[in-house]
């Protein structure tokens, strides 16, 4: 480790209380909420704090099938562009409400992730998501009087520019389009062979309303006009403006949790882990005396250092993300637990405290490793096969082993090491040991043991 | 220094005792799954004062949702379970709902999961435990792999155990569910599957195999109970207080991760190395009936 090893481990304590302090602002180097930095292309602009997950601090999840089966025959559009361009008018919609870190991501290719932190209105998210908000223009049938059909090619919304609401004779409102890109001339065209006959303007394969055309258009523009309020009418003209999904979407699993809940939740959370920490700390001091201390030490070095990265990664923390925090306290110290007691073995069968320190770290080492791996291993099974929950807390448990393993092979073995050098701490009893070997006439551990 | 070997047939009858009546209930369809893996609505509602369960069941026979299942949690909470609701009808119900309780009902939180989509979970979750089971096999196999036929014996014994350890929590979560409606989610399904699964590996490659092959089994019990029962202890100190004093949702997680923690301990200590002995024992019988006969 070298004379820098002791410097660098209290370096990155004070850094990670640094991080770990709640609402204050790094500015770094300047001007900026956090950490903000730029090098050439490289630009970090990250703002440190925790991120909680919608469960604790309330708002609404949606996850949206999309409804392939209901496209019309002869699309030729992949699963997977379906679902960007599904995402792309989401996310114009979520824009235009300002709901801050709105979470928009696709599962497998054929559903949408949604979640709208602070969004506490179930119908509203359900209308973000799944109004599909296709406009088109319809003409008398023909052959089916008081029928309309599409025209050859629909005339549809996709060819608009950007729709506002008016007032007509300053108290209804209305919505104003106007086609462009050659639908213009479509339109045009459509008032002269229509002239004097109701066309139907539909959303969603609704009628809106059906004007007759009293006058032969000189340009693309028209009006919606359908007993809106002034709010439904802003409405269907942001959707508009946001474009059509390209295809239907059904709610298949929805989520809803009030702000209230989710503090209540946090509160608690963060009961119980304070009373597992002093748990464990209290149980680990009492069994092992002094290092247990220093387990105790590194016990907290732990737990500032992996709040410290949850809020500098940043890892959203929801329930279960917490109660994989809490489940890795409890194994930090697993493996304290194996060097310690190798120590105390290696201290009974009469070694020296420098050499029984030494012992116990080399022989330790290859269970601590191999039982880190397996825990980081079931976390990424459950990573690659879990859904938001399971997700949340495999990532917070993979995180906890991963800085535990840190902390158990360097910030404990140092501590230890430091401990011994001080005369007054190298009293065997304060290991746990009595003052001399006594032998018990068992096999000795170390002898009967192979490796 | 206990008799840990000698008195294996106890400990086998012990553990006998605690998986027979779970696996009755198990039988009995104890085991319920919840909205995730059935589809279906969840409503969670707060209140300062509870009303009456019968009241709540009112309210929602008059939204047209007569077969609802109201049923008392802690906290001052009351859950309501029933088949898939549109977004359309969450909305409408939750609005009668806070109409009918006004400020007496503190939030209202709703989880909604379709039939179709359940199933992808369900298929989520034997996916996981299928892929466990084969890495688990692996990973025994590879830390015993210098140890020939006496590495399988034990690798065996590992395996037995972690059945018991799954029949265990599978157990008591269905005689909690047969008889106080507890329901299996998907973080059961983790709970399992981190705690019964891969602490037994955690637990195999943490003893030495040369330990855990040491022909004076007993001595080897003793040497590694104490690592066994500590590392466990402190993990179920923490959960113990996630369980008394963490969020609600998280009390069956907890619960389940305790169980598991318990019995894993226990299995390891007193019935995988048993099996070992068991098994060494009778091996040796049968060489001494086939020498004796000789």
């Amino acid at each position: 480790m070298g004379a820098f090893g002791p410097w660098l481990i209290a370096i990155i304590a004070v850094l990670a209380v640094f991080v770990d302090i709640p609402k204050h602002q790094i500015s770094f180097p300047f001007n900026c909420p956090g950490i903000c930095l730029k090098v050439g292309d490289f630009q970090v602009n990250q703002e440190i704090k925790t991120h909680l997950g919608l469960d604790l601090q309330g708002g609404t999840q949606l996850i949206l099938r999309m409804q392939t089966e209901k496209l019309p025959a002869g699309n030729t559009q992949t699963p997977s562009q379906l679902q960007q361009l599904a995402m792309k008018v989401i996310e114009r919609r979520i824009n235009s409400l300002g709901v801050s870190e709105p979470v928009l991501q696709g599962v497998g290719d054929d559903k949408i992730l949604l979640e709208l932190p602070g969004v506490d209105d179930l119908a509203q998210a359900n209308d973000i998501a799944t109004r599909q908000a296709f406009l088109e223009i319809k003409v008398p049938d023909a052959d089916h009087p008081g029928q309309y059909k599409s025209l050859q090619p629909p005339l549809t919304g996709a060819n608009l520019k950007p729709t506002f609401v008016t007032f007509q004779n300053g108290t209804k409102p209305v919505i104003n389009f106007e086609f462009t890109n050659g639908d213009d001339q479509r339109w045009v065209q459509l008032s002269k062979d229509f002239y004097q006959k109701p066309v139907q303007i539909t959303l969603d394969g609704k009628e809106i309303s059906a004007p007759t055309i009293n006058a032969i258009f000189t340009d693309g523009r028209g009006i919606i006009e359908g007993g809106f309020t002034a709010k439904s009418a802003s409405e269907l003209s942001l959707l508009l403006n946001s474009g059509a999904l390209p295809v239907p979407l059904e709610v298949i699993q929805s989520s809803r949790v009030e702000p209230t809940l989710g503090q209540e939740s946090v509160q608690r959370s963060l009961v119980a882990g304070a009373i597992g920490l002093f748990l464990v700390a209290f149980f680990m001091i009492a069994y092992y005396r002094l290092p247990g201390v220093i387990a105790v030490i590194a016990l907290l070095y732990y737990t500032a250092l992996t709040y410290a990265l949850f809020r500098l990664v940043p890892v959203t923390l929801t329930l279960a993300g917490v109660a994989g925090f809490i489940l890795s306290i409890g194994m930090a110290v697993d493996a304290n637990v194996l060097t310690f007691e190798r120590l105390k073995e290696e201290l009974r069968a009469g070694k020296s405290l420098r050499n029984a320190v030494e012992a116990g770290r080399v022989r330790a080492f290859p269970s601590i490793l191999y039982s880190n791996l397996a825990t980081i291993m079931t976390a990424g099974i459950l990573f690659w096969f879990g859904t938001g929950t399971v997700k949340g807390f495999a990532l917070t448990l993979a995180i906890g082993v991963a800085m535990s393993f840190f902390t158990a092979v360097v910030v404990t073995q140092m501590l230890l090491h430091g401990a011994i050098e001080i005369a007054s701490l190298r009293q065997r009893r304060l290991y746990g040991v009595e003052e001399r070997a006594v032998d018990t006439g068992a096999p000795r551990s170390t002898a009967a043991v192979s490796p | 220094m206990i008799g840990v070997v000698e008195r294996k047939w106890w400990y086998f009858l012990l553990s006998g005792l605690l998986i027979v009546p779970g696996v009755i209930f198990l039988a009995l369809g104890g085991l319920k799954p919840g909205i995730e893996f059935r589809g279906g609505t969840l409503l969670e509602l707060r209140f300062g004062q509870p009303p009456a369960v019968s009241d709540v069941r009112d309210a929602m026979a008059a939204l047209d949702r007569p077969e609802a299942v109201v049923q008392v949690a802690e906290g001052g909470r009351i859950e309501v379970r029933t088949f898939e609701m549109k977004p359309d009808d969450i909305v409408k119900a939750e609005k009668t709902l806070k109409d009918r309780y006004g400020a007496n009902l503190i939030d209202l939180s709703s989880s909604v999961v379709s039939p179709s989509f359940s199933g992808e979970l369900i298929q989520n979750a034997v996916r996981s435990i299928a892929l466990a089971s084969v890495l688990i096999v692996l990973l025994i196999a590879f830390a015993f792999r210098n140890f020939g036929w006496a590495a399988f014996r034990y690798g065996i014994a590992a395996i037995i155990a972690l059945l018991h350890d799954a029949a265990v929590v599978l157990g008591i979560f269905a005689i909690l569910g047969f008889f106080l409606g507890v329901e299996v989610d998907s973080l059961f399904v983790t709970a399992v599957l981190t705690i019964v699964v891969f602490d037994r590996i955690r637990e195999n490659l943490r003893l030495n195999p040369g330990e855990a092959l040491n022909p004076v089994i007993n001595f080897s019990i003793m040497q590694t109970l104490a690592r066994s029962v500590i590392t466990s202890l402190t993990v179920v100190l923490t959960l113990l207080a996630l369980l008394l004093f963490g969020g609600f949702s998280m009390r069956n997680f907890a619960l389940a991760l305790v169980i598991g923690i318990v019995s894993g301990t226990y299995s390891s200590i007193f019935n995988a190395s048993q099996i070992v002995s068991l098994w060494q024992e009778l091996e040796d019988k049968i060489r001494h009936r086939a020498t004796a006969v000789a």
